[in-house]
């Protein structure tokens, strides 16, 4: 009896001391791939403002994220670290569902002034209840990469890609002239993401800017969805979500991957030996002279509202997104585009890149920026993905007469979801 | 009644948790299914959910995938079972303790950890399926690209891990038949075949009853398969089952008082079939 009580007593001690060593302060963020890499470098010269503070940053997988953050909120916010880092066309939900699990940053000091270093189509996603929720980190340009020797092969020049007519002639050539090699990759059969490209490019989303109509019955949409069907019929599209892009990227499967510019760092960490092989273009347009740009992903980081060092954590905030330095770092090392524009005016941008054949990608990545037209996330944003994919294969495996009578079904269906009135 | 209230005392501690996690939750489910949940403040509108349960093509997808899944899986995987109890209990067989544990070991294993191996097998481009589908000369199968073969993995996946189990209660109703019977039949002559017809399936009959109605109280709940397998129901959906476009509904795009009423629904589905089950199998002992 005697020496359990011993033995349990310094067990006590034994968990109590490391906890008495670290009386210091710790900041947990959850993030994933890339976004936690990034997040985690840099951190001497925070340190040395907070000597006291370590941060933790744990690389969960965005769908975790995601799902995470929901089921503490629903728990009233048992469970969340200091700091997550939210997509931005799925942050709304949070705060039109949990407008209390997420700090108001403004108090802690996220001002007019400091707000307007952002892009300013950044701030209408995490803003709500009149209050800002959290701060932008990168934002993703479109563009296409692609590999410079599987062009060449074909007798493919880059620059003669203008219009998506061009692109899947370009494929049918690439395709012949290199084995095993598809033009581009897409789970177009589970993710309208090519589609919601596309679309945006052609200034088409599924909601009106103010979130109040659904605008996505229109023929921009219609002739988005249709530049699917084409690439598609042409066998141009191998099936294929995330993990599989980078499979086919480091297998040289595949010629092209169209993506938010955020894509440069995985391709250059996952495939280092390919160096000198891959190169960037624009956006190829639905009809000649159309717009070449647009935006897929981007995130921002958010604080919990029950954490016990929001100050700190804001600290944190600010010490990685809202310094040039820290932005400009993450966009050398992982491709972080930033949304912090102060960011944007760094020699680094102008420069070559070895791995990219010497082409001057970021110069060509970020001229699309002013180009971009926002399309708003909304906080039915699930619904519209899901209701978009399902038709989307439904059209693909001709389910609708044309594309026109598909996406007037989708926003019927996204109407009866939302309760949004189709516009 | 004085022996009522110490009976109430000592049922209490069970009556609470029962009442906190099992009652209140329904109540509190049944009651918000009412409310339109999409925005806050929620609001009392019940055409909002149960209205358009009547009209939503989501819902119709996820039902159909379900009652197809039950209708084509259980009756394979039972009949199966049954074949596969016949040859387990076959005195030709040896080995026969390991042979009745491979059978079962399916249930045993992690979903998760099967879910992932099933999802590399079928891999369009890495996966064994393929390779041995091309080396037979037969077509590769982009698997989980089309909708139906997306959903033959699922009822493959389903049947293979469930099986063996159905088997094994199958094989104790086969073993409870007296042998006198199969003894009687043989010298009167009667051929193997028709002693497993006119014997053996009529004498199993309410043992196959169970495993049916557990086989479809399973296939209305399935949920594990189509979310790691074929990647929460894809393709667009295809393999969506009420489960999964429950969770959907109310883990993914936070519509919770519409997830009540499809919960709800597939509850009242449920109890319909077990009526069913319970007047079928009662028809035929009366």
């Amino acid at each position: 009896m005697k020496r359990t009580t011993v033995g349990a007593f310094a067990l006590v001690a034994g968990l109590a001391m490391p906890q008495a060593a670290l009386a210091e302060t710790e900041i947990t963020v959850w993030s994933w791939n890339i976004g936690a890499s990034s997040l985690a470098i840099d951190m001497p010269s925070f340190k040395e403002a907070h000597p006291d503070v370590t941060v933790v940053v744990e690389d969960l997988g965005v769908q975790q994220v995601f799902d995470r953050m929901l089921a503490a909120c629903a728990a009233g916010g048992a469970g969340l670290p200091d700091v997550v880092s939210v997509q931005n066309r799925r942050a709304e939900v949070f705060w039109s569902q949990f407008p209390d699990c997420f700090a108001d940053l403004e108090p802690l000091g996220f001002d007019d002034a400091m707000k307007a270093q952002f892009a300013p189509f950044k701030l209408p996603e995490l803003q709500a209840n009149e209050r800002t929720y959290a701060m932008p980190w990168d934002s993703g340009p479109v563009v296409m990469f692609y590999r410079r020797d599987y062009y060449e092969n074909a007798g493919v020049d880059p620059a003669s890609i203008v219009t998506w007519d061009d692109f899947i002639y370009a494929g049918l050539k690439v395709q012949e002239a290199n084995d095993g090699v598809t033009m581009t990759q897409s789970s177009i059969n589970g993710d309208p993401e090519f589609f919601e490209m596309i679309a945006n490019e052609n200034g088409c989303s599924y909601f009106s800017d103010d979130a109040t109509a659904i605008t996505l019955d229109a023929p921009a949409c219609a002739e988005a969805l249709d530049v699917v069907r084409k690439m598609d019929a042409a066998d141009l599209i191998t099936d294929g979500g995330w993990t599989e892009k980078i499979q086919s990227t480091v297998a040289g499967t595949v010629a092209t991957h169209m993506y938010g510019g955020w894509y440069e760092g995985t391709i250059r960490t996952n495939a280092e030996d390919q160096s000198g092989l891959w190169g960037v273009f624009a956006m190829p347009s639905i009809s000649e002279g159309g717009a070449r740009a647009a935006n897929f992903g981007g995130s921002a980081l958010a604080i919990a509202a029950n954490s016990e060092n929001t100050e700190i954590a804001f600290e944190f905030l600010k010490h990685k997104l809202a310094r040039p330095d820290s932005q400009v770092n993450m966009l050398m090392q992982y491709g972080l585009v930033p949304s912090l524009t102060t960011a944007l005016d760094t020699d680094f941008v102008q420069q070559p890149q070895e791995f990219w054949g010497g082409q001057a990608v970021w110069a060509d990545i970020l001229k699309t920026l002013p180009v971009i037209k926002p399309s708003r996330g909304t906080p039915f944003y699930g619904d519209a993905t899901a209701i978009m994919s399902a038709v989307q294969i439904k059209y693909l495996n001709g389910g609708y007469d044309s594309a026109t009578d598909a996406v007037a079904d989708a926003a019927q269906q996204l109407s009866l979801a939302t309760g949004l009135p189709v516009e | 009644m004085r022996r009522n209230r110490h009976a109430y005392f000592f049922l209490f501690p069970f009556l609470a948790v029962f009442a906190t996690f099992w009652l209140w939750p329904i109540v509190n489910a049944f009651y918000i299914s009412f409310f339109a949940t999409r925005t806050q403040p929620w609001v009392f509108r019940p055409e909002a959910n149960w209205g358009r349960l009547l009209v939503d093509p989501a819902f119709a997808n996820a039902l159909q995938n379900t009652l197809i899944l039950m209708v084509i899986q259980v009756p394979l995987m039972i009949a199966l079972a049954t074949l596969l109890a016949v040859m387990l209990n076959s005195p030709l067989l040896r080995a026969r303790g390991l042979m009745r544990f491979a059978f079962f070991a399916p249930v045993v294993v992690s979903e998760v950890a099967y879910a992932a191996v099933f999802r590399l097998m079928f891999n369009t481009d890495f996966g064994v399926i393929n390779k041995l589908l091309g080396s037979i000369g037969l077509p590769e199968l982009d698997w989980f690209s089309s909708p139906t073969a997306a959903m033959a993995v699922i009822i493959m996946a389903v049947t293979w891990r469930w099986v063996g189990y159905n088997a094994i209660i199958i094989l104790a109703g086969l073993q409870s038949i007296p042998q006198d019977v199969y003894e009687a039949a043989r010298l009167d002559g009667v051929s193997k075949r028709q002693q497993f017809i006119h014997i053996t399936v009529p004498l199993l009959r309410p043992v196959i009853v169970f495993c049916t109605v557990l086989s479809i109280i399973g296939s209305l709940q399935l949920f594990v398969e189509p979310f790691l397998i074929t990647n929460r129901g894809g393709p667009g959906g295809a393999t969506e089952t009420l489960g999964l476009f429950i969770y959907r509904q109310g883990f993914g795009v936070f519509n919770f008082g519409y997830a009540s009423a499809v919960a709800f629904t597939l509850a009242l589905l449920a109890a319909t079939l077990s009526v069913l089950n319970i007047w079928a199998a009662r028809e035929r002992t009366a």
